[in-house]
């Protein structure tokens, strides 16, 4: 524990320094995947593009990817930067199938009977379809932000500091207690981040929690 | 007045479900479209609201061909009340009965207000106000829908079998009532159905339609059974049932 008392500062920076890299993807993901699922969720040949490519994008293993990206996006090989488009790309990958979903999965009924009632496309999106697909969009991103907070951590072993460097510096001096340091911390912030969304839905989606059948039976 | 002229509506995958259909729907009355699914019936209740253009022909309110008018403001103008109600199921009951006058922007507490006098126009506690679509019974869910139907004051209302999906003792109950608030509501109503009672029930006049929304018969609940023009209309009236003579 005297470890980690003393390295307090850098368990503070590195933690910071993680949260830099994984916040930024996991809300681009979002926002971006909802246009482009609403886009594939409407038109056949687009939707057969962005999933076939969401496949093949999250195929990529991450390591390469963080290799490879400074040549692509002309950045240098320890910008930070690299794992943020790399991990973006990820969570795009996933969140775009899931929002396709989302939306596919609002009942026909219901949008029918609002489009009945005079709502313009850009109304019934907003009102209807958005909130709808609010639950699954929201479990996807549980996914996506927990995955993201992990991936993090292997831009480590390209030198990108963040809590991954506890298990590589730990592993190296073969030291538990660092990587150990590394591990609780990355979990931490997961559940962390888990618990934010899940309370930012049930504010967002106050209608879920009057209508749950759990709740009303006990 | 609703008025359709000689519509036909043929589907892109070469259907045909209106075949040359004619009718003119007298203000402040109820007519009924009465046939099997698959007949035509909700395709033509379409297209009053412009759900549905038809392949020819036109469809008038008073003296607009709706072909004329923008959708979204025709449709706010036309309460429907559709089977399951459709109500929207993450809208409170108040939300829901106030849709119209939110979408045009109303503020929430005239809109709240509006919802409150709906809901005691329907016959149901205010207290449902703040509660859920699912929380409600089927029956009351179907009061719902019809009170967000008249939240805009139209003077049309198209009901596509609104009472389809509620057991029959409930649905008795609710077609005597809206045969009590129509009494003072008056309003121009296109009424779809399969159910023959529930038809000669309601109707200013019925139309018996056949596939492709053929006319089979049209006229008074009276005429259709004392005088039924073929046999397609004796079948499918039961005409010849025990219930059915009673009531004669």
């Amino acid at each position: 524990m005297n470890w980690l008392s003393s390295n307090l500062d850098q368990v503070l920076r590195l933690t910071l320094n993680h949260l830099a890299m994984a916040i930024p993807p996991i809300v681009i993901s979002l926002l971006l995947s909802i246009p482009l699922g609403w886009v594939a969720h409407r038109n056949r040949v687009a939707r057969q593009l962005l999933l076939t490519g969401s496949g093949i994008l999250y195929a990529l293993p991450s390591l390469p990817l963080f290799v490879l990206l400074p040549i692509i996006i002309a950045t240098k090989i320890l910008d930070p930067l690299n794992v943020v488009v790399a991990l973006s790309l990820y969570g795009l990958a996933l969140m775009v199938r899931t929002a396709t979903e989302a939306f596919d999965s609002v009942s026909a009924e219901v949008r029918d009977s609002a489009t009945a009632l005079g709502h313009s496309m850009g109304q019934r999106f907003w009102r209807v379809d958005l909130p709808l697909a609010g639950p699954p969009l929201l479990a996807g991103l549980r996914v996506v932000s927990a995955s993201t907070l992990s991936l993090v951590s292997v831009g480590a072993l390209v030198g990108v500091p963040s809590l991954g460097y506890f298990f590589t510096d730990g592993y190296t001096r073969s030291f538990l207690l660092e990587i150990g340091v590394g591990i609780i911390g990355t979990v931490l912030l997961a559940v962390i981040f888990d618990v934010a969304i899940q309370l930012g839905g049930r504010l967002f989606m106050p209608w879920l929690r009057a209508t749950d059948t759990r709740r009303a039976r006990r | 007045m609703i008025r359709f002229d000689h519509v036909h509506k043929q589907f892109p995958d070469g259907t045909t479900a209106v075949d040359d259909f004619s009718l003119v729907v007298p203000s402040h009355e109820v007519a009924v479209l009465l046939g099997s699914s698959g007949c035509g019936k909700t395709t033509l209740m379409r297209m009053v609201n412009r759900m549905v253009d038809p392949t020819s022909g036109s469809v008038w309110i008073d003296d607009d061909n709706v072909a004329d008018l923008d959708p979204v403001p025709l449709r706010r103008r036309i309460g429907y009340v559709m089977q399951n109600a459709g109500l929207l199921p993450h809208r409170t009951i108040a939300d829901n009965i106030a849709t119209v006058p939110l979408l045009e922007g109303v503020d929430k507490k005239t809109a709240r207000q509006k919802a409150d006098e709906l809901l005691q126009l329907v016959g149901m506690s205010t207290s449902t106000a703040d509660r859920y679509p699912s929380q409600l019974s089927g029956g009351q869910r179907q009061r719902v829908g019809v009170a967000r139907a008249l939240a805009a004051d139209p003077n049309i209302l198209l009901m596509d079998e609104p009472f389809g999906a509620v057991d029959p003792l409930v649905r008795r109950d609710l077609q005597s009532w809206l045969l009590e608030i129509q009494a003072h509501l008056a309003k121009t109503i296109l009424f779809v159905t399969h159910d023959v009672d529930e038809a000669f029930l309601l109707g200013d006049q019925v139309l018996v339609l056949r596939e492709g929304a053929e006319i089979a018969q049209q006229g008074t609940p009276d005429e259709i059974l004392d005088h039924p023009a073929d046999d397609f209309v004796r079948t499918f009236v039961g005409i010849d049932l025990p219930s059915r003579r009673r009531r004669r």
